[in-house]
C-alpha cells in the first residue's frame, strides 16, 4: 500500500498468475429466449435446466498514491450470491485490460479472486475504501469445458444497499452476454477456442472485446 | 448393263406350273401357254382407256414380239419399261378392289364388325341438370384418381419399407449418436467424452451409404439382418465384443497367474459384420468403456502402494483381498480373429455384482467430471466443489484441505467391495454351518435386506425348541455388522466387540454365546418353576479353563431348599449338571443364629447327572423335567 514502485497488477500476478479472457456482447430482452435455447444446445449438461444466479456486486475504490493516470484508483469488487446465502462472498481484483492487436481474439486482464467472509465490506470500509457503485445482476450461467457463459440482466438499486425485488430497476432493455475463461498466464490457445464459440452465436449476439477505457 | 459382252437371254421357265396336287400325290400341271396365248393374256391387262401420254414407251401398235421381249427385259431396266404405267394402274386398281372387297365383307359378314346404331340422347338443356351431370362425372373422375393415388401410395410405402431411405435413417442415427460432417464424410463419435470421460482413445466412426449390391445380399441372407441403407465403420480396435470379468478365487497359497487366458462364454459371440448399425455402435461403445475401465484400473494398480502389491499381467489385474482369496479382473476383448476356444464345460465363475459395481464406479467418475457445482457468485472460480469454496472463509486447516482432495481410486474401492463380499459370504457360511451342525439350541439368522456395497447386517437368534416364547430373556440375539474387513458384534446385553475377518473368531463367539444361552435357559426354567437362583455367573473363574472364552454356571435351589442343582456350561467343555439333595435333620441342635431351616442344609455332596440319559428333546426340556420332578419329590 505504500507504493513501493511495483504496480499492483504486477504484484497480483506474482501471487496468482491468473488471467481472465473475456468477450462481451448484449442482446435485446425479446431475443434472449432464443439465445438461451441455443446456449443450452451448445454447452455442457444440456439435459439439465440452466443454472440461474442472482448476484449483488458492490465496487469499492481507494485513491492510489501513484500518480499514473491508468491506476488512479484501486477498484475491488465484492460479490455475493443473493440466491445462495450460504455461499461465501467474493472479492475480485481486475488488472489493466489488454486489448491487444488483431491477432488476439479476446480481452485479457489479470484477475484475482478470493472467497471471503461476509464482513468483507466492513473491512474494506475500515481500510479506507469508498463504495463507488453497486448493482444486481440476474441471469443464467452456462459452461462448456472451462468456458463460462453468463447471460445476465443488470439492475440499478433505487435504494442503496437494498436488494429487494421491488426496489430493483433494470438499467437497459437488454441482457449482457459474457464469455469468460480464467486460466493461468500464457495460455493463448484459449482465445481461439473462445472465438470459435462466439462464432456459433453470431447472428444472435456479437461477442467482441470491448476496450472499457474508450467507452463514452 | 454391267457387262455388254455377256448376253443374257430371258425366257419363260420350261417347267410347267403345278396346278394342283391330287390326293395320291400326282401333280397336275398347267398347260404351257403358247406365244400367242401369252400375248393375249398380257394384252388383256392393258388399260387402253388410259391416256398414253404419261407412258413414255413406244406406241402400243408395235410388233408383238417386241412387246414380249420388252416385257421380259423389264426387271433389268424398270425406268425404261414401256408397260410400267400400265402395271402401276393395274396395281392401284387391284388395291382398290381389295379394299372394296374388304369393306363389303365387313359390312356383310357380321363376324368382322358389328355396328350398333348409337342412340344419341338429346342433351338436357336445363342448367341444373347439366350441372348435376357434370358434378356426377367429376365425382366419378375424382374417385378414379383417388383410388389410383391410393394404390400408388401403397406401393411406394411397400417399396420404402423394404429399403429404408438413407436420409431418414441418417436422421434416426443423428438422434441417437453424435454426428458431424467433415468435408464429404460424416463422422460420428461414440466415446464417452461428452459424458465426462477423459480417456485418450477416441471413438470416432464413419457413416456411409451402403452399396445396393451388399444390401441385396444382406436381405438374402435371412430375416435376422435388417436391411439398411446406412453403414457404419468403427475403428478396428473397437470391433468385437469386450467385457470385464471379475473373479474372486480361493487359492491355497500362491497367486494363480495362469488363468489369464481368454475365456469366452459360449453365449457371447462377435458382432456379425452385417449387423444393424445400432447394435454395432453399442458394442463398440461397450468395448471402449471396458478398455477405459481396465486402463484406469491398471494404472491405479501400478501407482497405488499397498501392503500386498497388485499385479498387472497382460489383460489381467490380480490382487489379494484376504490371505487365500484373490481378486482377478480380466479384460476380455473378443474381436473374432482369435482362435476359438472350444467351449469348456466348466461354468465361468465370475462375480456379476462386482462387475456391475465396477461399471458404476467409472460412470460415477464420468459423472463427477461433468457435473461441477456452478459457482456462486457467478464470477467465482469455476471447477471447485462447494466445500472447497468455503475453505477460505471457514478457515479450514491444511489437513482438512488434503483430506478433501483425497479421492479413492477405483481399484481400492472395488477391493473394498470385494472384501466385504467375501467377508459376508464367509459369515453366511459359518452361520449356516453352525445352524446345521448344532441342533440344540437352534440358530436362526435374519439378514437385513437393506445393505450397501460396504456394509450389511445380520441378526442371529439362539433359541431352544419349545421354549422360544418362555421369555425374551431366554432368546439370545446377536447383531453382526459386517464391514469391509472387520465384523462389529452387538451382543445380547448391548456390549459390542470387533472381530477380524477370520472365520474362527466368529465361530468361537457363537459357541460362547450358545454356552451362555444354555445357562440363561436354565435360569428361566428355574424361575418359572419357583426355584431359587442361588448364584449365576456368565464367566466363572473356577474349574477347568476353556480353550477359548469362558464357561458359565448357575446354581438353583428348590423351593423347599432340599435340592440344589448346579449347572455349568462351557463352549468346549460342554454342559454338566449336578444335583445335591439334603435331608433335613430336625433333631439337630438349633442355634439362635440360624433363623431358617434351610440353612441347616448347606453341606452335602453333589452327584453328577448324565444329561444324555435324561428324558427330553433338548437340554431345556430335560432340565425342565428334572426340575419339575425334584420339586415334587
Amino acid at each position: 500500500m505504500e507504493g513501493a514502485g511495483t504496480s499492483y497488477s504486477n504484484a497480483f500476478r506474482f501471487v496468482a498468475p491468473l488471467q481472465e479472457h473475456l468477450l462481451q456482447g448484449s442482446i435485446l430482452d425479446a431475443h434472449c429466449e432464443v439465445l438461451l435455447h441455443r446456449l443450452r444446445g451448445l454447452c455442457d449438461n444440456a439435459d439439465t435446466t440452466p443454472e440461474t444466479f442472482s448476484d449483488y456486486e458492490a465496487v469499492y475504490q481507494l485513491k492510489n498514491n501513484l500518480a499514473t493516470p491508468a491506476s488512479q484508483y484501486i477498484l475491488l469488487r465484492v460479490r455475493q450470491a443473493l440466491d445462495h446465502p450460504e455461499a461465501p462472498h467474493h472479492i475480485r481484483y481486475l488488472g489493466q485490460a489488454e486489448v491487444g492487436d488483431k491477432s488476439r481474439h479476446t480481452l485479457v486482464r489479470a484477475c484475482f479472486d478470493v472467497a471471503c467472509s461476509s464482513n468483507v465490506r466492513d473491512f474494506l470500509n475500515e481500510l479506507g475504501f469508498k463504495l463507488d457503485h453497486e448493482y444486481v445482476a440476474r441471469g443464467y450461467f452456462f459452461h462448456k469445458g472451462r468456458m463460462k457463459v453468463m447471460v445476465s440482466k443488470i439492475y440499478r438499486m433505487q435504494q442503496p444497499g437494498k436488494t429487494d425485488q421491488n426496489t430493483l430497476e433494470p438499467i437497459t432493455q437488454s441482457h449482457m452476454v459474457e464469455l469468460s475463461v480464467v486460466a493461468p498466464m500464457g495460455q493463448d490457445s484459449i482465445g481461439e477456442e473462445m472465438k470459435n464459440f462466439a462464432e456459433q452465436l453470431k447472428p444472435l449476439v456479437v461477442l467482441e472485446k470491448f476496450d472499457h477505457k474508450r467507452l463514452p | 448393263m454391267a457387262g455388254s459382252s455377256v448376253k443374257v437371254s430371258v425366257e419363260a421357265l420350261q417347267e410347267h406350273q403345278i396346278q394342283e396336287v391330287t390326293l395320291d400325290g400326282q401333280e397336275i400341271y398347267v398347260q404351257q401357254l403358247s406365244m400367242s396365248e401369252n400375248l393375249t393374256k398380257l394384252a388383256h391387262k392393258i388399260d387402253f382407256f388410259k391416256d398414253e401420254s404419261d407412258g413414255k414407251g413406244k406406241p402400243a401398235s408395235e410388233g408383238e414380239k417386241e412387246v414380249a421381249e420388252d416385257k421380259q427385259l423389264a426387271p433389268f431396266m424398270p425406268s425404261l419399261w414401256p408397260w410400267d404405267t400400265v402395271r402401276n394402274h393395274l396395281k392401284c386398281g387391284l388395291t382398290e378392289m381389295s379394299v372394296l372387297l374388304d369393306v363389303l365383307n365387313l359390312v356383310k359378314e357380321k363376324q368382322y364388325l358389328v355396328a350398333d346404331p348409337a342412340s344419341q340422347d338429346t342433351p338436357d338443356t336445363r342448367p341444373a341438370v347439366q350441372l348435376l351431370a357434370k358434378k356426377k362425372s367429376l365425382v366419378a373422375a375424382s374417385s378414379v384418381l383417388l383410388s389410383g393415388a391410393e394404390r400408388l401410395k401403397k406401393s411406394h410405402c411397400e417399396a420404402s419399407k423394404k429399403t429404408n431411405d438413407f436420409h431418414t435413417e441418417l436422421s434416426t442415427l443423428r438422434k441417437i449418436w453424435r454426428l458431424k460432417k467433415v468435408s464429404t464424410n460424416i463422422v460420428g463419435d461414440l466415446s464417452y467424452r461428452s459424458a465426462g470421460s477423459r480417456f485418450w482413445q477416441g471413438g470416432s466412426f464413419e457413416v456411409r451409404k451402403s452399396v445396393e449390391g451388399e444390401q441385396a445380399e444382406t436381405e438374402g441372407e435371412g430375416g435376422a439382418a435388417r436391411a439398411t441403407s446406412l453403414e457404419v465403420t468403427v475403428p478396428s480396435e473397437l470391433e468385437g465384443v469386450a467385457y470385464i470379468q471379475v473373479e474372486v478365487k480361493t487359492v491355497p497359497d500362491m497367486m494363480d497367474l495362469t488363468s489369464s487366458a481368454l475365456k469366452m462364454p459360449p453365449g457371447l459371440s462377435a458382432v456379425p459384420t452385417n449387423a444393424y448399425w445400432q447394435s454395432k455402435l453399442e458394442s463398440a461403445q461397450n468395448v471402449l468403456f471396458c478398455k477405459e475401465l481396465f486402463a484406469q484400473l491398471a494404472r491405479e494398480a501400478v501407482q497405488v502402494k499397498s501392503a500386498t502389491p497388485h499385479m498387472v499381467i497382460g489383460n489381467q489385474i490380480i490382487t489379494n483381498v484376504f490371505p487365500g482369496h484373490q481378486l482377478s479382473i480380466v479384460l476380455c476383448h473378443y474381436t473374432g480373429k482369435e482362435k476359438r476356444v472350444p467351449p469348456s464345460n466348466t461354468k465361468l465363475e465370475h462375480n456379476h455384482v462386482l462387475e456391475h459395481s465396477l461399471h458404476q464406479l467409472l460412470h460415477e467418475v464420468h459423472h463427477r467430471n461433468v457435473r461441477i457445482d456452478a459457482p456462486h457468485p457467478v464470477n467465482a472460480t469455476y471447477g471447485m466443489t462447494k466445500r472447497r469454496r468455503i475453505a477460505g472463509p471457514a478457515a479450514l486447516t491444511r489437513q482438512d484441505m488434503i483430506h478433501m482432495a483425497d479421492s479413492e481410486s477405483l481399484l481400492s474401492q472395488i477391493i473394498k467391495q470385494t472384501k466385504h463380499a467375501v467377508l459376508r459370504i464367509r459369515c453366511m457360511h459359518v452361520i449356516d454351518q453352525m445352524a446345521v451342525s448344532i441342533q440344540d439350541p437352534q440358530i436362526t439368522a435374519h439378514w437385513g435386506c437393506l445393505n450397501s456395497a460396504l456394509q450389511s447386517s445380520v441378526r442371529i437368534f439362539i433359541t431352544s425348541a419349545g421354549y422360544e416364547s418362555l421369555n425374551t430373556l431366554s432368546r439370545t440375539s446377536i447383531v453382526l455388522l459386517i464391514g469391509v474387513d472387520t465384523i462389529r458384534v452387538v451382543m445380547k446385553d448391548g456390549r459390542t466387540c470387533q472381530l477380524s475377518f477370520e472365520d474362527k473368531e466368529l465361530q468361537d463367539l457363537l459357541l460362547w454365546q450358545i454356552a451362555q444361552h444354555h445357562t440363561s435357559v436354565v435360569q428361566q426354567i428355574a424361575r418359572y418353576q419357583g426355584w431359587q437362583v442361588l448364584t449365576a455367573n456368565s464367566s466363572i473363574g473356577s474349574g477347568d479353563a476353556e480353550s477359548f472364552a469362558t464357561s458359565s454356571a448357575i446354581t438353583i435351589a428348590s423351593p423347599k431348599g432340599d435340592k440344589v442343582i448346579s449347572f455349568r456350561s462351557g463352549p468346549t467343555s460342554g454342559q454338566r449338571l449336578m444335583v445335591k439333595s439334603v435331608h433335613s435333620q430336625a433333631d439337630a441342635h438349633p442355634s439362635p443364629a440360624v433363623t431358617d431351616s434351610r440353612w441347616f442344609e448347606l453341606g452335602g455332596a453333589f452327584s453328577e447327572i448324565n444329561l444324555e440319559k435324561l428324558e427330553g428333546r433338548n437340554l431345556a426340556s430335560k432340565i425342565d423335567m428334572l426340575v419339575a420332578h425334584l420339586s415334587n419329590h
